[in-house]
């Protein structure tokens, strides 16, 4: 008896910052999503000076959104450690610029699709997956985001779009580069591929 | 007494149980004002569970020079006479018959469809293919409107004998890129022969290079890109380097569609 109580007291106890927690981070992504569209879509932003308005505006947006550090040392997995911190912050950046660089202009096109946001699985602790699924005219994607929780706020650090996920894509590309030479070296492709714009 | 002595003692549980959980939710939030407290290496080190969040897949690429050719011809078919095709068949073509077509072929190809939902022991998802095909091709003009789905709510399934074969436990085996057709490994190309009996188009003609039969599978095809124009470029343009990229997507893609719909006792409700 006294057992049971006790451990029924532990786990009530221990269960509440998990209910908590439920739909939170659902909530946070549709709503952090939805601003970046919201910015993507204002029609106020136009010609060139409303260009640069709305590329800053978006940055900010996804800066919201998405948490690139995290992004960026689930994407090197245990190669991060290699890395000096010098060599970590610069990686951040040009990683950001690159996904910044393909993405801004082009995702506008997707603005219209209607999304639905299903459910969040979670995966650990600290980490949930939020389903979500966008309508287009011809099919259904599912998109999910697997986020984080980082002082007090749900982040996101992986894209999986139809069974493809962000992290793993640039991992293996990067495996190839540091499985024969030094982290320096993938520094150098990234600025190169960043130079090129 | 002994009912006192265990109320009493239930009671300092609780209160451990409390304190302990207390000690949960703060200890989390401690540990990030530490770390940020020390400016060298703000963003710390990465520990082998999170290393393994994410998994660098890994197909064998044996033939890789030969498959880097394949993909720059590939790049270079869509960028010089896909594309161009593909824009001038959007500009021309309203996008409401472009869907029309596309349900049209869409609905043609259930046989493929119903045959591997049954191969993969799923004859509930093989029975709703029917059923759409049954609606479609009546109520939806040939099959022209998707009137299953829009009107009555019913999906369907993709399956494909690739998927039904690696359901099986055959492994996909190394990466190939074929011309024109693009990645595939030799499970999903066997895959792919098998559907192709699958398709009705394939009868048309006993003659395999029957003039009609070819025009059909190339307007599947242009009126199929139509829609996914630009794809490809933002792939290209985010990528390091594209074949890399592209090889993963498709091993995560398949891999991913061989999973999940083999193990999904909660979709069985449905």
């Amino acid at each position: 008896m006294k057992k049971w109580i006790a451990s029924a007291a532990l786990l009530i106890f221990t269960m509440v910052p998990l209910f908590a927690s439920a739909g939170v981070a659902l909530d946070t992504i549709n709503s952090n999503v939805s601003s970046v569209l919201d910015v993507m879509r204002d029609p106020k932003l136009k010609g060139e000076a409303g260009k640069k308005v709305k590329e800053q505006k978006i940055i900010d947006a996804a800066e919201k959104l998405f948490d690139f550090v995290e992004l960026s040392k689930r994407t090197l997995g245990l190669n991060w450690n290699k890395l000096t911190p010098e060599q970590r912050k610069e990686f951040v950046d040009l990683y950001k610029t690159i996904l910044k660089d393909a993405y801004i202009d082009k995702l506008t096109a997707y603005t219209d699709e209607k999304i639905n946001y299903t459910k969040e699985v979670p995966l650990s602790e600290t980490t949930v997956e939020v389903q979500s699924i966008v309508t287009t005219k011809k099919a259904d994607v599912p998109i999910y985001y697997r986020v984080i929780k980082k002082d007090g706020g749900w982040k996101v650090f992986d894209v999986i779009v139809e069974g493809v996920s962000l992290i793993s894509n640039y991992r293996t590309q990067f495996r190839e580069i540091l499985g024969n030479n030094p982290p320096s070296k993938l520094l150098d492709t990234l600025r190169k591929k960043v130079g090129k714009k | 007494m002994s009912c006192r002595e265990n109320r009493y003692f239930s009671g300092s549980m609780v209160f451990l149980a409390l304190l302990f959980s207390l000690f949960l939710t703060f200890a989390p939030v401690q540990g990030v004002a530490v770390a940020q407290e020390r400016p060298p290496d703000e963003y710390g080190d990465v520990t082998e569970e999170v290393a393994a969040s994410a998994e660098g897949t890994a197909i064998a690429d044996p033939i890789e020079p030969w498959n880097r050719a394949m993909y720059h011809f590939n790049d270079k078919l869509y960028f010089w006479l896909l594309k161009p095709v593909g824009q001038g068949y959007k500009f021309a073509i309203p996008e409401s018959f472009r869907i029309i077509f596309s349900n049209f072929y869409e609905n043609l190809m259930m046989p493929v469809r119903f045959v591997n939902n049954l191969l993969q022991g799923r004859p509930d998802y093989a029975g709703r293919e029917l059923v759409r095909f049954v609606i479609n091709s009546t109520m939806g003009v040939a099959g022209f409107r998707d009137v299953a789905k829009d009107g009555f709510g019913i999906t369907g399934r993709k399956a494909d004998l690739g998927q039904t074969l690696g359901k099986y436990g055959i492994g996909s085996g190394f990466y190939i890129v074929w011309p024109v057709l693009g990645p595939s490994n030799p499970r999903d190309t066997v895959g792919l022969v098998g559907d192709h009996f699958l398709r009705p188009p394939t009868y048309l003609s006993s003659d395999l290079l029957d003039p009609e039969t070819i025009a059909l599978n190339v307007h599947e095809k242009v009126n199929n890109l139509s829609f996914r124009i630009g794809d490809y470029e933002i792939m290209k343009e985010a990528a390091i380097d594209p074949y890399i990229a592209m090889r993963d997507a498709y091993v995560q893609y398949r891999k991913k569609l061989i999973e999940q719909n083999g193990s999904e006792p909660a979709k069985q409700e449905e």
